[in-house]
């Protein structure tokens, strides 16, 4: 019996907005990435094309972190004291874009000589976090906005208490910022306007609504990007910036990924459950709309490569 | 419009202070400027008073009703505070305010009002909180407000129902719902019961100088499903004036006929339409965007009026 699908016409579209700029457009990259620009919900293929799937960013940091689960070192291995081989084995493991993550013990110079390395190890485009810290991620941000004038980077993290600075920074020097709300429709909004009052390109805004992780508030999460999605296709112009979310980030907080010892037995095996919670993670939120999800291990990576593959193809 | 002025309220720092220092003139003042302004009664909301109710609340009372003649509405959740301020009132009959349909409060609250023969306050919330959904809330004065009523031989007249307006910023689903259960309770009950809301709390956490806007669109829509009653600020000019205006159907100026088409709109269960709005002008722009995030059509931001 032939059964017809009910489709939506949605009247809005998510903005297609770029990362990362190739010699022909000012930068460096060898590739860049572009997200959005469909107007359908995430792989409802029937209604619409989804012109620009999901993609995967690996999360690197300029020096060696202290309080990763043992799982990510044993991934990783060595190249984690390397923030340019760590780029480069990244971009092997199958990473469409990276993240460099700063800390607060950098300095302006091994800040800015990170993300050089990085950016000379590796051609994809790059998303360059600050240590958190509101002045010491201005302190850091600017003059890596400068060095790397062109280049298309994402400048984060954003936050209601400080955006202007990091804003200001990435549009004199033609970068993007990534704009973070804690799971919060309005304050998503809220920033984004602001963001855009200060006369920023809306194709150079990446929505960062925070999320949770598996087991910790993911429901939470979604149900924000989901009201947000719906109302992008609506038509609500500032709810139409693509989103980037943490599962990595999220994850591994979680005493389920990142403890082995100490837990039930019936909890099974430590690395199995490390990756599945990662892995689950992003999957549910790439299902609820997510563009960008930043990752940390190869394996988590692999796993939701292959289910965007059979998404967009199903 | 039957206004229950809202000013005599403790999170004012003015109405803090003057409490501390028993100032008299001071409330006698605020009690007289809103019934001059037009308020039909006068809300008292001094907190709960823990350690001084049974001196503060006989206190207040005696004070307001030195001036003026208008119920007083005893706004606290304190039981023992509102029966010594019920004790001590001698002009107009007087509004409790509240219960809820939580067991405590509606065991207790109704046998004061029957006791002093006061009007009482009912909002539709349970002890698990307040339901989104219009019909939830309308449920709630239904099967537990009303047959609680009923039970202790409160006159229905002296029932005054309050849906719940809670704030756009935040809970803006529950705004449009809040519409909707205002309507519908005027036909839950034979005779209907009364409907009062807290006008104001549409706009909590919302920056100041968006909150009138916000109030007097939520204002015209209420009034546009048949709200008479409510507890407000009877000091807001432009919000009197849209009473006014739709009171009396007065479309005389632009925006009177503004307001007049949204009630209109809603009145006929139907969303304001963009062409109902000369949109070149910057205020009737502004209301245009205001009936949106009322009626959860366009997602709320403190800025949405730059959106």
């Amino acid at each position: 019996m032939p059964i017809e699908i009910p489709k939506d016409k949605w009247p809005g579209s998510i903005r297609t907005v770029t990362i990362g700029a190739t010699s022909a457009d000012g930068g460096t990259r060898s590739k860049t990435v572009t997200l959005g620009g469909y107007t359908t919900l995430p792989f409802m293929h029937f209604e619409a094309p989804m012109s620009n799937p999901p993609v995967i960013a690996i999360e690197i940091k300029s020096r060696k972190p202290d309080d990763w689960s043992p799982l990510l070192f044993e991934a990783w291995g060595d190249v984690m004291n390397d923030p340019a081989q760590w780029a480069k084995k990244a971009e092997e493991t199958g990473a469409d874009l990276l993240v460099l993550a700063l800390t607060v013990e950098d300095s302006v110079e091994d800040a800015v000589k990170a993300v050089k390395s990085v950016l000379s190890a590796s051609g994809l485009p790059l998303i360059v976090w600050g240590p958190g810290q509101a002045e010491k991620d201005n302190e850091l941000l600017v003059p890596i906005a400068e060095a790397t004038k062109g280049e298309r980077l994402v400048l984060g993290i954003c936050e209601d208490k400080n955006y202007r600075t990091i804003v200001a920074t990435a549009m004199a020097n033609g970068h993007l910022v990534q704009a973070r709300t804690p799971m919060d429709v309005n304050l998503s909004k809220q920033l984004n306007i602001l963001i855009s009052d200060m006369g920023m390109p809306k194709d150079r805004i990446l929505m960062d609504p925070t999320t949770g992780a598996l087991g910790y508030g993911i429901e939470y999460g979604y149900s924000v990007m989901e009201r947000l999605r719906l109302a992008a296709l609506q038509g609500d112009a500032m709810t139409q910036s693509p989103m980037i979310v943490t599962p990595g980030f999220e994850a591994w907080k979680t005493k389920e990924a990142k403890v082995g010892e100490g837990v039930p037995e019936a909890w099974g095996d430590w690395k199995a459950r490390a990756i599945n919670w990662e892995t689950l993670t992003a999957m549910a939120l790439i299902e609820s709309g997510a563009d960008v999800v930043v990752l940390r291990h190869p394996e988590s990576v692999r796993r939701v490569r292959e289910a965007i593959g059979e998404l967009v193809m199903a | 419009m039957y206004i229950i002025g809202e000013n005599i309220h403790i999170i004012s720092e003015k109405v803090k202070e003057a409490l501390a220092n028993r100032d008299r003139e001071f409330f006698m003042d605020l009690a007289v400027r809103q019934v001059e302004a037009g308020a039909k009664a006068i809300d008292i909301n001094l907190g709960p008073r823990k350690k001084d109710w049974a001196e503060v609340f006989p206190w207040i009372v005696e004070t307001i009703e030195t001036v003026v003649d208008v119920p007083l509405s005893i706004d606290t959740t304190n039981v023992d505070g509102m029966e010594a301020a019920l004790k001590k009132i001698t002009k107009a009959q007087p509004i409790l305010n509240s219960t809820s349909a939580e067991p405590e409060r509606l065991e207790k609250v109704p046998l004061l009002a029957k006791k002093y023969n006061a009007k009482l306050i009912a909002l539709t919330m349970r002890s698990e909180g307040i339901p989104v959904e219009a019909d939830a809330r309308v449920n709630i004065a239904i099967e537990t407000l009303i047959p609680r009523m009923m039970e202790i031989d409160l006159p229905m007249e002296n029932l005054i129902i309050d849906p719940l307006v809670l704030t756009v910023s935040g809970c803006q689903q529950y705004c449009p719902h809040l519409i909707e259960a205002v309507r519908t309770l005027q036909y839950a009950w034979d005779p209907a019961p009364m409907i009062s809301v807290g006008l104001s709390n549409v706009s909590n956490a919302v920056p100041n100088e968006n909150r009138p806007l916000i109030n007097r669109v939520y204002l015209a829509m209420l009034m546009g499903v048949g709200l008479q009653m409510m507890i407000a600020n009877p000091f807001d000019e432009k919000q009197n004036d849209v009473i006014r205006w739709i009171e009396t159907k007065d479309t005389s100026n632009p925006l009177a006929a503004v307001y007049n088409k949204i009630a209109e709109r809603i009145c006929a269960g139907e969303e304001p339409q963009m062409e109902d709005f000369d949109l070149s002008d910057p205020e009737q722009s502004a209301i245009w965007k205001t009936t949106q995030i009322l009626l959860n059509k366009v997602i709320y931001a403190d800025s949405y009026l730059m959106n």
